[in-house]
């Protein structure tokens, strides 16, 4: 019952492009070329040659000397923040805060997805999708002075109704470093599912109803069918959108972090940009050269993590970015 | 023949109107101008507009939001691009440093004979001690900074005047008449926390602290955050271990213990007008044209907050420092390559450091803002009748008080209400209750990285300590020896004496 | 939606399930629906009346008094304005500039493609920073003009990733057809490719939409102020009361009521919502997988 659709991803023929002679080969796609020309452009200009500008995280940088700084220094800045236990701890921080967002905030679009796919009242499932994406817009600021105002251990409305209806004594959520983690991923939870849904429900409107045809002549049932047709076909959707993320596991909301930060929560909610952040504050002379060092040292890890995950990817289930 | 006859004679009758039309082409000069939401930037102020008529000059005023001035600022100061011709609103001092140091902006000093009306200014106002403590290690100074006559007392503790009436109360002196008026009214409305804060803790520390001879913390006076300037002996030391601060948190932690202090420090400005207004509070240390927006929202009858002057604390009655030179007008360095540079150092000195140009600043145009009834100082109708007072309706309808550079005491205080005055002078009277910001050491790059780093690590490690005494997860009397080896362990002692070294 | 969804449900258990879902649905619905109500309350009740904390779904002592100070805010209607050109425009380059780029790169047999591929992934970790990144746009000459913001982000590596993903579940066979027809490359782009696409690029699409019209820190550094977007403005008045706690100086400290804030939010979350709706259709547009079968 497993239902794939053909892509161009092998190609059919690749091996006999690859061996065409250069006149020929041209001849037939000079097209694509032409197409890539402008973008291709955009992209060395963009976003190639600014990356070196990450010479900086090894050289000291001045002002009014242009990008590239004035002398080499080697690891110095590097050095600087590997040996602060501050930054391991915020990088262990960060580390854990984004492989927990991961495991909750990953799978739950594509559930409100395939739950919404199952929803047969048109009205309320467009109502329903319209509305899961309104929070993606509300300001982070509001969204944490809300959540601040709702958990007030000194008359906020889920602390009234917790100790109203389940004896529970006030306890000022903000402040407690138990706390920090759950508040801060079921908020993303709250601002995001409906926005990141979109891909997928993209995806599943694509899914051809032959095969849910196909599947019910086989006598699957809902779960089976969603199980066996639309998962399968989005799954490309799926692990390009997970190799993504994994890529990006290290850059969190900045701004929620900093927001949510009080001296008592520290050893739990800070995190590298935060910490880059209160160094920064403290002195704009090496901002520029320490905060590239910590970007570089940060691409580094974000890039062998998408390799990984690509390379297992294509092991496991075809599909990669590359 | 006869047409180049014509033609020269016309040229010699058009050459005397050449200097008539070159002074009637006002100088245009670009200012970054950092804009406070709460009094939003425009074009057509009348006190700008009469500004730039009187003084025929073009003022192309950028606007910034408040919040990102610093990052756009420190972008084009750190790359030199796109920089205009003049900022408003930096100092040499901070964040600002690092670019001052490396040759970003104009020694306007050097140009001391291009900007007489500031010089007299600073004359007048015997700011001459001030102005040396903006000079940096070459002796000169980078931006001619805002001058106040006398720091204004804008804020502190804000306590609710019905409520001492009601109990009799005479308004408190020390902290320790205000522990007793906090306590009496937990005693009233045991539901109630007495002290609130506004935003996060650091502003009650900031205002609080110097009666107890420490300023520490986030928005410590000496931006070190672990250490404090001693006025007298003039040297820095380590504040953070010292005794007078475990006398200061021994008093707040104190006041925590017993409830009196809000433990929801850090919270948003409608939550701590919430509890202000429905009483939940009885106090707070906050700003004075805050207390309007309090009492609009309340239902309670009678109720009255009024701004305290400085209490005494074991270290004497001071508040926040203030300088009487705030951050001011900078040139970057790109704007002395204008041939017309000397102009536009000229045209601004004028323009904001003049006595007339002064006075449109801050009272605006005679007739239309305001009437002389003899020596009197009458404001137009609409001003006066205006619900968000004087100050703040002059600010946001006329530009005055905005841009402003020079604040004479007597001036500003016709645009505030008595009370205020009063209060103003109450404080005053009392001997150097706002005390100079200390001054800033003379880093240099790697000197400045070093500071940097071990203040990153002071900081953090104090701030963690801190809450815990202040809460009583830690004991003041059983940790202080193990907080007092750990801030020596991270380096306190030797971060003073850096600063010690390097401080003018 | 497919057709899938309309047909009947069979049994009892179908519709024990779909009653189960349909719950499930509404409950979530509630949980989005309910604090945006009440923040839309807050921006139209008195400030008496929230400071009381009177208001929760529904406004007390109705006043548009918020929306009238936003509205005469000087900059306001321009600032909104800007965002509106900024972001038309901006998705107009974008989605062109990523279409043309997505779609030789979904094909893999063409040379240099894997090599580009690897690159494009390389600059999703490795930006080169604020500085670089500045100079260059101001190098160009594009500061202070609405370009600056509008080249510099026209393809996003993530967003390109995701319609090359797109691109490539297109069958071959449809391409090959039309080959035999005589179609040229871009000729297939645009009659087959595009058209079987609406999802995925109305998808990126809204995406890089919202970028635009949610961006305030790369409109702060390279445009001028009277290009400002009204998401500048709206932070600044949001976020501008905390800077109290930072200035310190005089009249810099009165505070900005909460429902000005609370207006602020529907203001800028409106427009996108109402947007959505009319992108849906182009979700529905299907495939015609079944033109290759038989």
């Amino acid at each position: 019952m497993k239902a794939k659709p053909r892509g161009n991803r092998s190609g059919t023929g690749t091996s006999a492009v690859r061996r065409m002679p250069w006149k020929h080969y041209l001849a037939q796609y000079w097209q694509f070329y032409v197409m890539a020309a402008l973008p291709f452009a955009y992209f060395i200009l963009f976003r190639w040659m600014p990356v070196l500008g990450n010479v900086l995280a090894f050289r000291r940088y001045r002002p009014l000397t242009g990008p590239y700084g004035v002398s080499w220094v080697g690891f110095r800045y590097f050095e600087q923040f590997l040996t602060q236990p501050q930054f391991w701890n915020a990088f262990r921080n960060t580390l854990i805060l984004a492989a927990l967002n991961l495991a909750v905030n990953f799978p739950l679009p594509i559930l409100f997805a395939l739950l919404l796919n199952e929803l047969r009242a048109t009205r309320l499932r467009k109502t329903v999708q319209t509305v899961s994406f309104m929070p993606r817009f509300i300001s982070t600021v509001v969204v944490v002075s809300t959540l601040a105002q709702l958990l007030s251990p000194s008359g906020g409305l889920i602390t009234r109704l917790l100790k109203d209806w389940f004896g529970v004594a006030p306890v000022y959520y903000m402040n407690e470093p138990e706390y920090f983690r759950p508040l801060y991923i079921a908020t993303d939870a709250w601002q995001y599912t409906g926005w990141s849904a979109i891909v997928y429900v993209a995806a599943i409107a694509g899914i051809s109803d032959d095969l849910y045809e196909a599947a019910r002549i086989d006598g699957a049932n809902r779960f089976q069918q969603a199980f066996h047709v639309t998962l399968p076909s989005i799954l490309p959707t799926i692990m390009v959108m997970l190799i993504l993320k994994i890529g990006n596991l290290l850059s969190l909301g900045f701004e929620k972090v900093l927001l949510m930060y009080t001296p008592a929560n520290s050893s739990v909610s800070d995190i590298i940009d935060t910490y880059v952040y209160r160094v920064g504050l403290q002195s704009t002379a090496n901002q520029y050269s320490y905060a590239t060092a910590i970007g570089l040292f940060s691409g580094v890890i974000g890039l062998i993590l998408v390799s990984s995950s690509n390379f297992l990817s294509r092991k496991l289930s075809g599909e990669s970015i590359y | 023949m006869k047409k180049l006859l014509t033609l020269l004679l016309a040229c010699m009758m058009l050459l005397p109107l050449i200097p008539v039309m070159a002074e009637e082409t006002p100088i245009t000069i670009s200012l970054y101008y950092s804009d406070n939401p709460t009094l939003p930037f425009r074009e057509d102020w009348p006190a700008l507009r009469a500004i730039q008529e009187k003084y025929n000059v073009k003022l192309n005023i950028e606007a910034i939001p408040m919040a990102d001035f610093a990052t756009k600022v420190t972008l084009a100061l750190s790359t030199g691009e796109n920089t205009p011709d003049a900022i408003r609103g930096v100092s040499s001092a901070g964040q600002y440093a690092p670019f001052v140091l490396n040759g970003a902006a104009v020694p306007i000093s050097d140009y001391t004979e291009w900007t007489p009306n500031f010089n007299a200014r600073v004359e007048e106002l015997g700011l001459q001690a001030d102005l040396e403590s903006i000079r940096l290690s070459d002796g000169k100074y980078y931006y001619l900074p805002m001058l106040w006559e006398k720091p204004i007392y804008d804020g502190g503790l804000i306590l609710r005047e019905d409520y001492l009436e009601k109990k009799g109360f005479a308004a408190p002196k020390t902290f320790d008449d205000l522990y007793q008026i906090l306590k009496a009214y937990k005693e009233d409305y045991p539901d109630s926390l007495p002290l609130t804060t506004i935003i996060n803790p650091g502003v009650l520390y900031r205002m609080t602290m110097p009666s107890w001879g420490i300023s520490v913390g986030q928005y410590s006076a000496s931006g070190t955050s672990v250490l404090s300037w001693d006025y007298d002996r003039k040297e820095y030391f380590a504040a953070a271990i010292s005794e007078q601060y475990k006398d200061y948190i021994s008093f707040f932690a104190r006041l925590y213990a017993e409830g009196l202090l809000d433990p929801e420090m850090k919270q948003d400005d409608t939550s701590t007008a919430r509890k202000l207004a429905t009483g939940q509070a009885v106090a707070t240390y906050g700003y004075y044209d805050q207390i309007g927006g309090w009492t609009d929202g309340t239902e309670i009858e009678g109720f009255k907050l009024n701004l305290y002057p400085v209490l005494t604390g074991p270290g004497g009655a001071h508040h926040q420092p203030r300088s009487r030179v705030g951050t001011g007008i900078m040139f970057p360095i790109g704007t002395a390559a204008r041939p017309d540079f000397e102009q536009v150092v000229r045209k601004l000195d004028e323009v904001f450091y003049s006595e007339e140009a002064v006075k449109i600043w801050c009272l605006g145009i005679e007739g239309e803002s305001y009437t002389m009834d003899g020596d009197r100082i009458v404001f137009a109708d609409d001003i006066t009748s205006s619900p968000a007072g004087v100050f703040k309706t002059m600010q946001n309808a006329y530009g005055c008080g905005t841009i402003q550079m020079v604040w004479y005491l007597d001036m500003e205080m016709t645009k505030y209400d008595e009370n205020f005055a009063a209060i103003n002078a109450a404080v005053a009277q009392m001997d150097n209750a706002i005390q100079p910001v200390p001054p800033t050491p003379f880093f240099d790059d790697l000197t400045a990285e070093e500071a940097a780093l071990l203040q990153t690590t002071l900081y953090d490690a104090f701030e963690v300590w801190n809450d815990a005494f202040l809460t009583g997860k830690k004991s003041i009397e059983a940790d202080w020896d193990a907080y007092v080896q750990e801030m020596t362990d991270k380096g306190i002692e030797k971060f003073c004496a850096l600063y010690n070294e390097y401080k003018h | 939606m497919t057709a899938y969804s309309e047909k009947k449900p069979s049994g009892r258990r179908g519709r024990a399930t779909d009653l189960c879902i349909t719950a499930v649905m509404l409950v979530l619905l509630a949980v989005y629906v309910i604090p945006c109500l009440h923040i839309a309350a807050i921006s139209f009740s008195s400030s008496r009346a929230i400071l009381n904390d009177r208001v929760s779904l529904w406004p007390v002592d109705f006043t548009l008094d918020a929306y009238r100070q936003i509205f005469a805010y000087p900059t306001f209607l321009s600032a909104y304005r800007n965002t509106i050109i900024h972001t038309f425009c901006g998705t107009l380059i974008s989605l062109v500039m990523t279409i043309l780029f997505a779609y030789p790169l979904s094909k893999s047999f063409l040379r240099g493609q894997k090599t580009v591929m690897r690159l494009v992934v390389f600059t999703m970790f490795f930006s080169g920073g604020l500085i670089p990144n500045y100079l260059l746009v101001a190098s160009l000459g594009l500061t202070g003009t609405r370009l600056g913001i509008l080249i510099p982000f026209a393809i996003s590596p993530f967003y390109l990733i995701i319609l090359i993903s797109f691109f490539r579940t297109i069958p071959v066979e449809l391409e090959e057809a039309a080959r035999i027809d005589g179609y040229g490359w871009f000729g297939i782009l645009l009659h087959i490719v595009l058209p079987l696409s609406g999802a995925a690029i109305a998808t990126i699409g809204l995406y890089t939409a919202v970028f635009f019209w949610n961006d305030w820190f790369y409109s702060l550094i390279y445009l001028k102020d009277s290009q400002y977007p009204a998401m500048l403005v709206l932070r600044n008045i949001v976020s501008g009361s905390s800077m109290a706690g930072q200035a310190g100086g005089v009249g810099a400290n009165a505070s900005l009521a909460i429902a000005v804030k609370s207006a602020v939010i529907i203001i800028t979350t409106i427009p996108p919502v109402l947007i959505y709706p009319f992108l849906q259709k182009h979700f529905v547009k299907g495939m015609t997988i079944g033109a290759v079968k038989g």
